[in-house]
């Protein structure tokens, strides 16, 4: 929940991940949710709970009028207000008093991704400017909160950027700027080259721009002449038992030279799936102590678009 | 003025002697946050002079961008890279251009952080066994990168004791026949001298530089300019060779360290000369295998305090120097209440007829 009392909009879903062909099953913390698309080929979630005997309707499947119908009984939900629209055994007696419905909560899709916000009366997000080509998700065994410190203590127990090597070098520290959380990361190419410890310059860097509320992280790969050689954005979301779902978007952007145009072969970026815990462990708590230490700060300041109970997430009612 | 310690840290704030009460309490000193210190109006090394040419270079002091180039041959330093597209305003660390004030000497850049209208040479760290011009040769000279604050990294350099153990194979082990450490300092300074007699011969002077005899004296001085976090480590030994260097701690984050290294081993023997400053290569790794981990554990106060021992003392006041001078800038003084560029041959004892330039 933001400072204001608003709950976040959290990427539950690639817009490629969610279809009118069957339900996707997400969570949002302890908040199952199902996605899918409707008649129109419009996102639609609800909680993923028939109200009749709490099957998950992500079981079940999606009508041809767009309509999802629980794998249990058959009871059928309208995407866009949750209410009930048909029981197959009623016959003709299909109208239902209002409470006959499923939570459904606000949805909106830009940039590639879905995004979903617990408040059903949430105003709409501000929309995601273009839709980067390459994009994954990974789901991990690790709260969400354990993630994106790791993020910002060692990314390469999460991350994958081809021929880039991480070094525990910072151009700046985080920072709070916009309203985003700052942080640039010193980088080395892959390869035989002076270690990072005994090096005066680093050819690369990459800059996180990070959503306190979310933990949405923009991630731009720049050379020292600030061209970006890659954008990517990554989402993780709390979900349910611990785990931590990601989703992430990227595009390769204008870089020239060897390193640049191996960027553009393939799929350059990756969340990993796994991570080394025993790396994980033995990885030191420094920047992320400064993730803490501003999200705090921002729960109490006046910041617009700072968040309060940044770390709580959603309990299934 | 120059104050003279050489007791236990224990007595420092129980006794009214010649040292003044120090306005940070002895709870302070054993509880402190180094990692919330930021020091300002002070010129710190960003550079060794041929690392700068025609195209600009990345530096940051305080995660404040510094990108430093040469026009006609003088090195500057602006806030923005001229093909950075601007996102952000103007920091209150520079002119009208965006500039930093820059200066060349002892063969180092230095960039100036703070109120550019401060900016003065006077406040420069003397480093009387550096030629002032610099043109030293570039195997005397490093950069070394340590992942804590520079304070945890300084607090490591002053207290000696920990190379005996640390870097035992580099400079030899704690056997001696008497150890003694007396600490001098003002309100911009803290000089640490270390006395031993028959230690431990040095392994790389016994290998590199034919020391045949099994213990040597030695005086080591370690003499820490507070605001720029620059620190002189100086090493006499005898039988053996002088060994100044100038080991920076240029926080480039507050946990993020960076050191432009020079080690004049001018007066050595030709193996020992070349061989000694790569010795940097190794020591300093060995110092960031305790300093990393060690950094974030300052990064907050924490309930319980810290020991000390005896040898000690010159790290509790060098905690404490730092403590007053951030309470002093916090407060929104910034002068030099003493002056770091008066020659400090005398204070650290150096053997000037080795060191003329």
């Amino acid at each position: 929940m933001t400072e204001s009392g608003l709950q976040p909009w959290w990427i539950v879903a690639r817009s490629e991940e969610v279809t009118s062909r069957e339900p996707l099953s997400v969570d949002i913390g302890a908040q199952p949710l199902v996605l899918w698309r409707d008649a129109e080929g419009i996102a639609r979630a609800l909680e993923d709970r028939c109200p009749h005997r709490r099957a998950p309707l992500s079981l079940g499947c999606i009508r041809d009028d767009g309509w999802i119908q629980c794998g249990y009984h058959g009871w059928s939900y309208d995407g866009a207000t949750g209410r009930l629209k048909q029981i197959p055994n009623m016959k003709g007696e299909q109208r239902f008093p209002p409470v006959y419905k499923a939570q459904a909560f606000a949805i909106a899709e830009s940039g590639g991704f879905v995004r979903v916000c617990l408040d059903p009366a949430a105003a709409a997000p501000a929309p995601e400017v273009s839709t980067m080509a390459l994009s994954g998700t990974a789901h991990v065994a690790i709260e969400q909160a354990a993630w994106i410190a790791a993020l910002y203590d060692d990314p390469a127990l999460l991350i994958d950027i081809r021929g880039v090597r991480f070094t525990p070098y910072l151009m700046s520290e985080l920072r709070e700027e916009g309203g985003l959380l700052v942080m640039e990361r010193s980088c080395q190419w892959a390869g035989l080259h002076w270690p990072a410890p005994f090096s005066a310059d680093f050819p690369i860097t990459v800059l996180t721009r990070s959503d306190p509320a979310t933990g949405r992280t923009e991630l731009p790969l720049r050379d020292d002449q600030f061209t970006t050689l890659l954008t990517a954005v990554i989402a993780p979301v709390p979900a349910a038992r611990g785990v931590t779902a990601v989703r992430w978007r990227a595009e390769v952007g204008r870089g020239s030279g060897l390193h640049g145009r191996l960027l553009g072969l393939g799929t350059p970026f990756a969340v990993r799936e796994a991570i080394d815990a025993a790396a994980l462990r033995r990885s030191k708590p420094s920047a992320s102590t400064h993730y803490d230490d501003l999200r705090a700060r921002l729960a109490t300041s006046s910041t617009p678009g700072a968040t309060a109970e940044l770390s709580r997430t959603p309990v299934a009612a | 003025m120059l104050d003279i310690l050489s007791r236990p840290q224990d007595q420092i704030d129980l006794q009214h002697g010649a040292a003044p009460k120090p306005a940070t309490s002895l709870n302070a000193v054993n509880n402190w946050v180094p990692h919330d210190i930021v020091m300002r109006d002070s010129w710190f090394p960003i550079a060794h002079s041929y690392g700068i040419g025609k195209t600009p270079v990345r530096r940051a002091i305080y995660s404040q961008p510094y990108f430093v180039w040469r026009e006609g041959g003088k090195a500057v330093a602006a806030e923005f890279h001229p093909a950075e597209a601007r996102m952000r305003e103007k920091s209150i660390y520079t002119d009208a251009a965006g500039r930093y004030p820059v200066m060349e000497h002892y063969g180092v850049v230095w960039g100036w952080f703070g109120n550019p209208q401060a900016a003065d040479p006077a406040h420069l760290p003397s480093l009387p066994f550096l030629p002032p011009q610099g043109g030293l040769p570039k195997y005397m000279t490093a950069t070394q990168r340590f992942d804590c604050s520079a304070p945890i990294s300084l607090e490591n350099l002053i207290d000696l004791t920990h190379a005996d153990f640390l870097h035992a194979d580099v400079v030899g082990d704690e056997r001696s026949d008497s150890e003694t450490i007396e600490t001098f300092y003002d309100s911009e300074t803290i000089t640490m001298v270390r006395t031993l007699v028959n230690k431990s011969v040095a392994p790389i002077m016994k290998f590199f530089s034919g020391i045949r005899q099994p213990t040597q004296n030695v005086r080591q001085v370690i003499r820490i300019y507070l605001r720029s976090h620059c620190a002189i480590a100086y090493g006499r030994f005898e039988p053996g060779d002088d060994v100044p260097l100038f080991h920076p701690c240029t926080p480039e984050t507050r946990d993020r360290t960076r050191m432009e290294m020079v080690m004049n081993t001018s007066n050595a023997g030709l193996l020992f000369r070349h061989i000694m400053p790569m010795a940097g290569y190794k020591v300093s790794r060995q110092d960031s295998s305790m300093t990393s981990p060690q950094s974030p554990r300052y990064m907050r106060p924490t309930a319980r305090k810290d020991l000390h021992s005896r040898f000690d003392a010159p790290g509790q006041r060098y905690r404490l120097l730092m403590q007053d001078l951030a309470a002093r800038q916090a407060g929104g003084d910034f002068a030099y209440r003493d002056n770091v560029s008066e020659d400090c041959s005398d204070i650290i004892g150096l053997r000037k007829e080795l060191f003329r330039f």
